[in-house]
């Protein structure tokens, strides 16, 4: 009980502390692009699982609201000065408002079909952002004009300033699954994960509640898609809305633990440090490596822990301390 | 104006075949047992580079390579169904899709690294040839693989009604339970059904390779093509798949030919959003378990 609530919060407040004195005492570049990468897959992830791990809406798509964020946030700082600190807020809710017909379209489908429409809904996007030469650049896309040191503008010298962005986004995520979670929307999202159709018999509004979760997950999608292109000073279609962005949300929630809070966190930490390792010890060379291990941690963790590495984790430590088994801790607590 | 457009419908209908082949091969193990197989590009890819190899190294002809790839991938598809699809029916949507998901990432990658990322070509004698039907080019390559595309779906169709194991497939897709308790056995079934649908995607590699590149991503635009295609032709439905791959290869053709030549994919796109948006009911019912 207290003993269980300390420790999780022991732990949660250390986690905090090593977060925020890493930059402090990682100087290496490499070192903290690696961190800001892997916060903010986690951070997708962590937007992604909302409706594709609660509610086991499996989207391929997420991508769509990625670059819907980035290209309005860019848009309005390029042609009208707006700072992208508005225009990140704006991209959320362009992408909130570009959820609706999307999500009336798809959610007519379920399952595999599903996740095949919103495929087809964030290749639309950026096909049509392939097109659009004169209001969106075009397939030859931009770079972001570089201002130097301009914090109102989202620009910085360092890294670290990206670092902590990105790390408060990774906490507003994490703050939001977790009431979630333990509010009525949470429990409804996982009714319609296990069955939709038992849900709406016994009274959930299915329709709405998905409906919900899209808006909110295509929110926080669309404020990486900000950061992103934020941090790398470039955007073109192909790098907005790219397919590998809806693949990696996805991956990562379900090598971690679909459908729990730390599960998108778990899965961006392994499978982020799998890459940069590879990196380090192949080179960038040899392409295709990434993906192949990526391919065969997901086939591993589908056939031997369809639940996500998560629960082998805390199986593990609760193995090591001998904490009591988890029916009673659920009692006690 | 009329002579672009029946040159567009021509093209069109001509690549239809062999999306044909692809969305068929999809359709049937959806309708057999129950798995959309994300992967299927992939093993058209994989006999893309069966047939360049062979064709390469041993001067064979990809038409002649056909009877290597589709019984090489039908052995492909008996493993593939014992060893990892059996292990995740009926464990819900995530597993089920994502195992195929990751296998087509598995097999592109593997590609990537094995054969690298560039373009290959076989140039057959009859790769250029064409012939002219008034004012209208009908290329020889093309038509060939469509015509031989259309015979294998005629097979197919054969094979599933006047067979023993063709009915018992039907049979175990119209209703698992009762075919089980006639005493057909569902693993056998379903081995078969999944080796018959990669051999089709074999067999559409093989007939591409005279006049498209092979290329680690060369099944990307089969794959979601034949999506779109099972999604519009009803699921399951093996007359529904082929008739809407054909509509789709002209629709795609028309859409390169009068918006512009990479907007093939936008009407094609536009097409099943569009069908959802507007026939949904026709659709849901297939989408749904």
């Amino acid at each position: 009980m207290w003993g269980l609530r300390l420790s999780g919060v022991l732990w949660l407040s250390l986690l905090a502390v090593v977060l925020l004195v890493l930059p402090l005492v990682v100087t290496s570049r490499f070192a903290i692009d690696i961190f800001i990468r892997i916060l903010l897959f986690a951070f997708i992830g962590v937007a992604w699982n909302l409706m594709g791990g609660y509610a086991k809406q499996l989207s391929l798509g997420h991508a769509a609201y990625f670059g819907l964020g980035a290209y309005t946030s860019t848009i309005l700082q390029i042609k009208f000065g707006i700072s992208p600190w508005i225009g990140m807020i704006a991209g959320g809710v362009v992408a909130m408002l570009a959820s609706l017909p999307i999500g009336a379209l798809c959610f007519r489908l379920r399952g595999p079909y599903f996740a095949i429409a919103t495929i087809a809904t964030a290749q639309v996007l950026m096909l049509l952002f392939l097109k659009f030469r004169d209001f969106a650049w075009g397939a030859e896309g931009t770079t972001i004009p570089n201002l130097g040191s301009s914090p109102l503008m989202m620009q910085f010298e360092a890294k670290a300033p990206y670092y902590y962005i990105v790390l408060g986004m990774l906490v507003l995520g994490l703050a939001i699954t977790y009431r979630i979670e333990r509010s009525w929307m949470g429990f409804y999202l996982v009714a319609i994960g296990e069955d939709e159709d038992a849900a709406e018999a016994v009274g959930v509004n299915a329709p709405q509640v998905k409906r919900n979760i899209y808006m909110i997950s295509a929110f926080l999608t669309a404020l990486a898609g900000t950061f992103y292109v934020q941090y790398i000073y470039f955007i073109d279609p192909n790098t907005a809305f790219n397919f590998s962005i809806s693949v990696e949300a996805a991956l990562v929630s379900i090598v971690g633990g679909i459908g729990t809070l730390w599960g998108p966190v778990i899965g961006t930490v392994l499978l982020e440090t799998t890459s940069a390792l590879l990196q380090s010890w192949l080179g960038s060379g040899l392409g295709g490596v990434q993906l192949t291990v990526y391919s065969l941690i997901l086939i591993t963790v589908i056939l031997w822990r369809p639940t996500g590495l998560l629960g082998v984790f805390t199986d593990a430590y609760n193995w090591i301390v001998r904490a009591p088994p988890a029916g009673k801790a659920a009692l006690d607590g | 104006m009329l002579e672009t457009v029946a040159q567009a419908v021509i093209n069109g209908l001509l690549i239809g075949g062999i999306y044909a082949l692809v969305s068929i091969g999809v359709t049937l193990i959806f309708g057999v047992v129950k798995i959309v197989n994300f992967a299927q590009g992939e093993f058209v890819m994989i006999g893309m580079y069966i047939s360049f190899f062979l064709a390469t190294y041993y001067g064979i002809d990809p038409l002649i390579s056909l009877a290597v790839s589709m019984p090489a991938l039908f052995l492909v598809g008996v493993l593939l169904q014992h060893f990892l699809i059996r292990r995740v029916l009926g464990l819900g949507d995530m597993p089920q899709i994502f195992l195929t998901f990751a296998l087509s990432l598995l097999l592109m990658n593997l590609a990537l690294m094995l054969f690298t990322a560039n373009y290959r070509t076989v140039h057959t004698w009859y790769s250029d040839e064409a012939f002219h039907l008034g004012a209208l080019y009908v290329p020889l390559a093309k038509l060939v693989a469509f015509i031989l595309a259309m015979a294998l779906s005629g097979i197919l169709w054969v094979f599933l009604h006047t067979t023993d194991l063709g009915k018992a497939m039907r049979a175990a897709a119209q209703n698992p339970e009762v075919a089980m308790l006639m005493g057909i056995n569902p693993n056998r079934v379903f081995a078969v059904a999944t080796g018959v649908s990669l051999a089709l995607a074999g067999a559409a590699g093989s007939l591409l390779m005279p006049f498209y590149p092979a290329s680690p991503t060369a099944g990307q635009v089969f794959v979601l093509m034949a999506f779109v295609a099972v999604v519009l032709g009803t699921l399951g439905n093996i007359k529904g798949a082929l008739v809407a791959s054909l509509m789709m290869g002209i629709a795609e053709s028309l859409g390169i030919q009068f918006v512009g030549a990479d907007s093939g994919l936008i009407v094609v796109f536009a097409m099943l959003l569009l069908t959802l948006a507007f026939r949904p009911s026709g659709l849901a019912g297939g989408g749904a378990r």
